[in-house]
């Protein structure tokens, strides 16, 4: 029995498994239920288990002991009279013995134990005084905050607290900010949303917004009432038909009823021609006209009630049929000069609303819900942005066509004055700045290379077909954009004209011949691009010039009184220095080329080998033609390999093969020598030591790092020895050279 | 026990004599026990303890915030189950509190109206307990590690203070001032202690590892300085002479009859000494870890028959008798270092103060009660009934 207990244990606990095996632990279960004297055995099987330097199994343990915990009186007394080392092993409450690793079981190992001695606590903390004394002990001495899942040390959880007060700190800065800067930007919104909102009513009636349309209806045909007996017929029908044209004309002529009380009638029927001409202006804006006499049938319907003048109106025979009109939503704008500035208008108010309004209204929301601040600002944000996005939103739905815009920035090279010429300020020329770039430079600049000057001297129509009709368009489109490099120095270029000329000479100079030939031109500027910039010196300075001074030496005579040296030649001519005025070293260690071959020599696994030595692959030797399967071409190679391969067979006949012969030792039991060559054996080492508990985590492995195996060599007892002995020979060398002075002498 | 009453009864025995056997069988069951608990005041470690010694009723701890707290010790609710209430505390929000730990607080030995206090702030007050009020304080150069008032002195109201300079101080109650400088010692003073025998005689300890016994009225110098090895040259080299312990000597306690006086040292040993001729008795305790790098306070028991000494031992409480060196027991119960125990002689209870903060209460067990079925399963407390399941299968 005591052994299956021991068993049992062992197996429970080595298994490495979150879940204890149900089965098992019935088992256990069983055998202890039997008599007390199993229990004590099983507790101190566990004692030892927990004392292990593993925290799976520590766990494991833990999870059996709180199984038993809750079962047994006698194993509770046996547990909480050495509930000391118990919390030591298991909720590190000794800061010197910490938990084992593997460092998650251990959190996870103190997260249960700390739950499971509340636990217990709430259960038998009455009955069993030094389970409580250890729950307070844990409570108040190492501050476990059972209500916190997280085991946290005290300093821990107060730097948390710091942080988020910290945090907290700043988000209220900021969100103070922000509300400053919405209480300054909330007009602005304002007034662009109404702006766009003004614009869209005036580009499209809203189908949908009947309401609207009635309040401002009312007002307008009781001014129209008002103004004149005659109009008002027409303005009537006006009003039952067109709403959302006399809400436009309401919006383009606010306080008309005012301005009309004393017009003559002429001058009102002028208006109504006028009128009469706006009416015309929705069929320009191309609004779908079924949708248009939907808004004309439905206000109609709506403002009219009584019928038959609805019937009247509408030249319909009764009111005993039903018109149904569908109502297509996707509606197109199409721009066109009359509404030009309403849209430009629409698109600057959309443009401000996308990129300056809206980002910064959902950053304010952002911070305010960061803040904590839950009021009235924040309602506000979220209004806003509500209220922008619904705009967008509009604006999208709007389709709107517009025409093609032409940037008038593209102008500034050309002569015509612009409003938008006045934005840009005269800037000095910025200093070390070249106006003109060089040939061989304008790859570097992104821009293509420059025609032939001479080409540009003589004027366009001369031009070679060097560029393609194509990328010359494409140039000069390039040039148009004020933002690309290539339109400043078209600009550059136009102005400096006095600087092409040079350019010109010194591009001619060297061919006289002026070859027309693409070839040769391409040629020279490739070399040109090739040559090396070198910095100025003073051995151009000088370039040609014969220096009278070049190359002496002056040597003052001594100024001393009575000393002097008796022969001293005044001027010394050196050949090196005068030399060295006139001549420049240049050292041109060549270009990196990268290697482009591969070793490709096969490798045992079949694979060919990937690394791009230069000469020599440090692993299959120098580097020789192959071809696909990794074989040298050239036969010498292919016999110096095969005769490698020979040598190399020689030296572990193949019927040795390890693995083979570790079979053949098995089934016989000779020792044949096999482990002669598993020194390096690819499964031999595995094999021979099995791990005891191979479903535990392996900590070895997990502490087998760089850092310990550089440590085992490092700090290896012999290498120590020699390090302290070679220190030691050279102290003491220090000391036989001073052997003789008392005070090297005595340390 | 019923031969002892029944030889008691006859008049065969000395009324004495059933005294110590009941009392040794009760402190050799010195237990925790669930029904006896000491309010939990302290924040930080408890540092001493004392109980007065004219009725044994109240309790004084000191803790190492400065803290000192007043237990009542007396269960007179008629219930066994009691704790010990604080009836006051010179809290941290108290005017005249200790600024750093508090070494050792002691009982004016005659009356519960005064008691004193010793901090490494270097001080030691002088309270008065019914305003919790100092009524005097003496200030020192060094930090105080411990002090001592004579239980017995009747012509002499001195206290024995030792700081950390190498100087025994005495100051006189009676005129509020130091009157008196004891020197002899190396270095700092870590446990002073008068002899409850003779009123004059004061041993004191000191990290240089000697032990000194002085006459207070001798101005000149020490009366003993005790050795380990008793004298024998021999064996000792040149340093270690006359040095009590080979490290620091921490601990110091004599005998309640006066005769003996047990010495604590880090080198993990307990030494028993003759007092009056400062004769090393070589008893051995075995090693008795002590780690402590203050004084250490320690107890032994009264009126039992072997004696009892109570040693902090790490985080338990070992319990040797004092004249064999033998390990009776070791209480475990604190969760950290226990800097302290007192015996409270009336009741043979025990109490310790540790650096884990709280004070536990060793009471003597009870007796069996008598194994009647019946009463056992109404008393029986349901946490200690088993919680198998009934089923086979379950387990």
């Amino acid at each position: 029995m005591d052994q299956k207990l021991t068993h049992l244990v062992e197996d429970l606990t080595t298994s490495g498994d979150p879940q204890l095996d149900p089965e098992k632990m019935k088992e256990l279960k069983k055998i202890c239920k039997s008599s007390e004297e199993h229990i004590s055995h099983v507790y101190h099987l566990l004692m030892t288990q927990l004392n292990q330097d593993h925290a799976e199994m520590r766990f494991s343990a833990f999870q059996i002991v709180d199984e038993l915990f809750t079962r047994s009186h006698q194993f509770r007394t046996l547990i909480i009279s050495n509930f000391q080392e118990f919390l030591e092993l298991t909720v590190e409450t000794d800061y010197e013995q910490p938990l084992p690793p593997p460092k998650e079981i251990a959190q996870k190992l103190k997260k249960t134990v700390i739950k499971s001695v509340q636990e217990w606590h709430e259960k038998y903390g009455e009955a069993y005084k030094k389970l409580s004394l250890g729950y307070h002990f844990l409570k108040q001495n190492k501050k476990v905050d059972f209500q916190d899942v997280n085991v946290r040390t005290p300093a821990a959880r107060r730097r948390e607290e710091e942080k988020q007060k910290r945090l907290d700190n700043i988000y209220k800065e900021r969100a103070k900010r922000a509300e400053k800067e919405m209480a300054e930007m909330s007009q602005e919104i304002q007034d662009t949303l109404t702006e766009m909102e003004n614009c869209f009513r005036l580009l499209m009636p809203d189908p949908f917004d009947f309401r609207v349309n009635d309040a401002e209806l009312e007002p307008v045909t009781e001014r129209t009432a008002n103004e004149d007996k005659p109009t008002s017929s027409l303005s009537m029908q006006m009003a039952n038909c067109q709403p959302s044209l006399l809400e436009h004309m309401d919006d383009e002529q606010p306080c008309c009823s005012k301005d009309l009380l004393f017009v003559s009638p002429s001058l009102i029927a002028d208006r109504n021609r006028d009128l009469n001409e706006e009416l015309g202006l929705p069929e320009q804006k191309g609004v779908d006209s079924g949708e248009y006499s939907e808004a004309e049938i439905t206000a109609a319907a709506i403002s009219d009630d009584d019928s038959e003048i609805f019937v009247r109106n509408h030249g319909l025979g009764s009111h005993k049929y039903t018109l149904n009109l569908d109502v297509s939503t996707d509606v197109t704008v199409r721009e066109n000069e009359d509404n030009t500035a309403i849209i430009n208008n629409i698109i600057d108010a959309h443009k401000l609303i996308k990129n300056k309004f809206l980002p910064s209204v959902q950053s304010w929301i952002q911070l305010f819900t960061r803040a904590g601040i839950n009021d009235d600002c924040l309602r506000r944000a979220i209004d806003f942005k509500n209220k922008l996005e619904a705009a967008m939103k509009k604006h999208k739905e709007m389709n709107i066509d517009y025409k093609e815009r032409v940037r008038k920035v593209m102008k500034v090279s050309n002569d015509e004055d612009d409003d938008d010429e006045d934005e840009f300020v005269e800037v000095p020329e910025k200093e070390g700045y070249e106006p003109h770039i060089p040939d061989h430079l304008r790859k570097e600049y992104g821009l293509e290379p420059h025609s032939p000057p001479k080409a540009l001297t003589k004027g366009r129509a001369a031009k070679p077909i060097l560029l393609s009709n194509q990328s010359q368009q494409t140039r000069n489109e390039e040039e148009l954009d004020p933002t690309c490099a290539a339109a400043t120095l078209k600009l550059i270029r136009d102005k400096l004209p006095k600087l092409l000329p040079l350019n010109n000479s010194a591009s001619a100079n060297p061919e006289p011949a002026t070859s027309t030939e693409p070839d040769s031109e391409t040629r020279k500027l490739e070399e040109r691009a090739k040559a090396p910039v070198i910095p100025f010196g003073l051995d151009l300075f000088y370039w040609g010039q014969d220096q009278p001074t070049a190359g002496k030496i002056l040597k003052f005579s001594s100024q001393h009184r009575f000393w002097a040296p008796n022969e001293m030649e005044e001027e010394v001519e050196n050949k090196e220095v005068a030399e060295m005025l006139k001549s420049r070293y240049i050292t041109f260690p060549g270009k990196f080329e990268p290697v482009k071959h591969k070793c490709r020599a096969v490798m045992p696994d079949g694979r060919l080998c990937e690394r791009q030595d230069r000469f020599k692959c440090p692993f299959h030797g120098k580097i020789i033609p192959r071809d696909e399967s990794g074989n040298p071409i050239n036969p010498e190679d292919k016999i110096r390999e095969e005769n490698k391969r020979f040598e190399k067979q020689a030296e572990q006949p193949e019927w040795q093969d390890p693995e083979f012969m570790r079979e053949v030792e098995a089934a016989t039991g000779v020792d044949l020598g096999s482990s002669r060559y598993s020194g390096k054996g690819k499964g031999g080492k595995n094999k021979g030591k099995k791990r005891k508990y191979p479903n535990l985590t392996d900590l070895k492995q997990e502490a087998n790092t760089s850092r310990s195996r550089l440590e085992k060599k490092v700090f290896n007892k012999g290498a120590m020895k020699r390090v302290v002995k070679a220190m030691n020979r050279m102290d003491q060398k220090k000391h036989e050279k001073f052997a003789n002075q008392f005070n090297y002498a005595l340390n | 026990m019923l031969a002892f009453i029944s030889a008691r009864q006859a008049g065969l025995d000395d009324p004495l004599r059933l005294r110590r056997a009941e009392c040794t069988r009760r402190v050799l069951s010195l237990e925790l026990n669930k029904d006896r608990d000491v309010e939990r005041i302290h924040g930080s470690g408890v540092n001493t303890l004392d109980i007065e010694p004219v009725e044994g009723r109240y309790m004084l701890s000191g803790g190492s915030d400065g803290v000192i707290v007043l237990y009542d010790l007396e269960n007179f609710s008629r219930k066994p189950c009691y704790t010990c209430k604080a009836i006051c505390s010179v809290g941290r929000s108290h005017p005249d509190v200790h600024k750093f730990s508090v070494e050792t607080v002691q009982w004016y030995p005659h009356d519960t109206g005064m008691f004193t206090s010793s901090s490494f702030d270097k001080t030691l007050k002088i309270w008065d307990t019914n305003t919790l009020q100092p009524a005097d304080v003496f200030n020192f150069e060094g930090t105080v590690y411990s002090h001592h008032m004579s239980p017995i002195a009747t012509k002499h109201c001195l206290i024995a203070v030792g700081t950390k300079s190498p100087k025994v101080q005495l100051c006189d109650l009676k005129s509020g001032s130091c009157s008196q400088i004891l020197q002899g010692h190396r270095q700092e003073v870590l446990a002073v202690v008068w002899s409850p025998r003779s009123e004059y005689i004061l041993a004191t300890a000191s990290a240089d590892s000697r032990v000194k016994l002085w006459d207070v009225r001798r101005a000149s110098g020490c009366l003993i300085t005790l050795d380990q090895h008793n004298g024998e040259k021999s064996k000792a080299s040149s340093e270690a002479a006359n040095t009590a312990h080979n490290g620091r000597v921490n601990g110091l306690c004599f005998t309640s009859d006066g005769l003996h006086l047990l010495t604590m040292g880090t080198d993990d040993r307990m030494r028993l000494w003759n007092s009056s001729s400062g004769e090393n008795t070589l008893v051995n305790y075995g090693k008795v870890c002590n780690e402590s790098r203050k004084g250490l306070k320690f107890t032994i028991s009264h009126g039992c028959d072997p004696e009892f000494a109570f040693v902090p031992y790490g985080s338990t409480i070992a319990v040797y008798t004092i004249y064999s060196g033998e390990l009776i027991t070791m209480l475990r119960g604190h969760y950290n270092t226990v800097d302290c125990c007192v015996f409270q002689p009336n009741f043979q209870e025990l109490y310790s103060g540790s650096k884990d903060c709280n004070i536990l209460a060793w009471v003597p067990a009870l007796r069996e009660p008598i194994p009647d079925e019946d009463a056992e399963k109404q008393y029986l407390n349901p946490a200690f009934e088993d919680g198998w399941s009934s089923s086979d299968d379950e387990g």
